[in-house]
């Protein structure tokens, strides 16, 4: 067997149209863009350690499009579209396994949001639809609907749509397409510094040398707050560690996502058969990724009184992530932003993997073009000061002291 | 790995017992004259450096300011006080000396 790299190493230039500090989904994905749509293959990618170190390679790989706001639905809804295009146009396998997603609600209250959800998607064009405990209990056998949970279970917000997809493969065939378009890539380069002249980005400072540029875009994911912390940019974002853990490989028999607006979990079974299962967050902000005792139990805990039947499994392995959150629950892509050439692709929160190549997409458009692509403008930064917040936060969770 | 918080009260604590208050970005600014755009800014936009040491050759990044930041915590799990600490984001952990005012 021959075996062909997916990229190759090419020399780091003193100078480049652009940089994107980021080789995770998002960065990557908007290198490919800008050099397969818009011939500017100038493009440098720098990854401070290597290509999917981030969030990239840490989510729990679920994608769905059944967001609360009709801004977000319709991003998501051509974000989760793109799966089955990219792993024809890169081909590449991306692994897009369509299960359909299950969220499940424990309260009057989200039997409400749930019914203003799925009224938002339909209107929306999108998939979802309310199920009553009984119809839960159809499309995942294991759940206990019965009184007995802390929180039972009042209904569940079914999305066909959804699914899971490999996200190493993502990472992987972005890079694939973006390298074969011309685009360099380089790994190990942590940027250190920031240049500007007369209100304008000249460059950056990194641990392999400074490096000119004309525009420069910050999609660090969960670093992109410390990132324009190097520029003095103060922004509405709270990094913060998510935890996650997969037990050890069971015979097939979770046929969907299903997550749980009370308890704080979300959980498939991958592939190879393990249940990969999520976190809520610790609450204080931190570049680290420090997993803990705690959410382990927490999450045993948790899945148990969910799904009975999983008493006894063990978990194999514990990891955790950035999350970098807004107060709104929506992402901030912004140009422009206090230099000009700067670009902030960022505040993704938990959604950033799912995101990925349709932010990528229009990040592109916006920094080819210099316009903000119409349906970013929800996105802006601007929208703290003004004090008009995207409605996400009008699920059902809780999320925490920032929002 | 978790880590320890100081009490004034109650000395080293399990973080999971408090509540984390945020950044502590002094006094609310003086209402008059103030425009929404910054009375917005004073409550959401916040600047969190990473502080971390570089990767190969170590370094601390340029233009950075010290990543250690007071915050403001609750040990809602223990006494119920409402105490300020120092914590480095880059680390997770508390400054030494960091403890209780």
């Amino acid at each position: 067997m021959r075996l062909r790299r997916l990229w190759r190493p090419t020399p780091l230039k003193r100078h480049y149209d652009v940089i994107i500090i980021g080789g995770g989904v998002h960065g990557l994905a908007t290198a490919y863009y800008l050099s397969r749509d818009f011939g500017i293959t100038d493009v440098a990618v720098l990854e401070s350690q290597y290509l999917g170190f981030g969030g990239s390679g840490r989510n729990t790989a679920i994608v769905r499009a059944n967001q609360r706001t009709p801004e977000n639905v319709r991003l998501y809804d051509e974000g989760l579209k793109l799966w089955r295009v990219l792993t024809d146009e890169l081909d590449f396998n991306l692994m897009f396994f369509n299960c359909g997603s299950l969220l499940l609600g424990h309260s009057e209250a989200s039997v409400g949001a749930f019914r203003m959800a799925a009224s938002t998607h339909n209107f929306m064009g999108v998939h979802s639809e309310l199920l009553d405990p009984r119809q839960c209990a159809e499309v995942i056998p294991g759940l206990d609907i019965s009184d007995r949970p802390a929180f039972p279970i009042h209904a569940g917000l079914y999305h066909p749509p959804g699914g899971i997809v490999r996200h190493d493969a993502v990472v992987w065939g972005l890079a694939k397409g973006a390298a074969a378009h011309g685009v360099h890539i380089h790994q190990g380069c942590e940027v250190r510094g920031i240049d500007t002249d007369r209100g304008r980005v000249t460059g950056v400072r990194t641990s392999l040398g400074d490096i000119g540029c004309n525009r420069l875009g910050i999609m660090a994911g969960g670093y992109s707050s410390a990132i324009a912390a190097m520029l003095g940019i103060e922004l509405p974002i709270h990094p913060l560690t998510i935890q996650a853990m997969v037990t050890h490989p069971l015979k097939p028999f979770l046929h969907h996502v299903f997550s749980s607006t009370a308890y704080h979990v979300y959980a498939n079974q991958t592939l190879k058969g393990e249940i990969a299962t999520g976190a809520h967050m610790d609450p204080q902000v931190n570049y680290t990724t420090d997993a803990t005792a705690y959410y382990l139990k927490h999450q045993a805990e948790a899945l148990v009184d969910l799904m009975p039947a999983l008493r006894g499994v063990r978990f194999m392995r514990i990891w955790a992530g950035l999350a970098d959150m807004t107060p709104d629950m929506a992402p901030i892509m912004e140009g422009h932003l206090g230099y000009d050439g700067l670009f902030l692709d960022a505040g993704w929160g938990y959604f950033g993997f799912k995101s990925g190549p349709v932010a990528g997409k229009y990040m592109a458009e916006y920094m080819a073009t210099g316009e903000r692509p119409e349906i970013l403008e929800a996105f802006q930064l601007k929208r703290f000061l003004e004090n008009r917040y995207s409605g996400e936060t009008a699920a059902v969770m809780k999320y925490g002291h920032w929002d | 790995m978790t880590f320890r918080l100081t009490c004034p009260v109650c000395g080293k604590r399990d973080v999971y017992e408090f509540t984390f208050g945020g950044q502590d970005r002094g006094p609310r600014p003086a209402q008059e004259g103030l425009s929404a755009e910054e009375h917005f800014r004073w409550v959401q936009f916040r600047m969190i450096p990473g502080g971390w040491e570089g990767g190969e050759g170590g370094g601390v990044r340029e233009g950075d300011r010290a990543a250690p930041q007071e915050e403001w915590w609750y040990h809602g799990q223990g006494c119920g006080v409402w105490f300020r600490t120092t914590r480095d984001p880059g680390t997770n952990r508390e400054v030494e000396g960091g403890g209780g005012g």
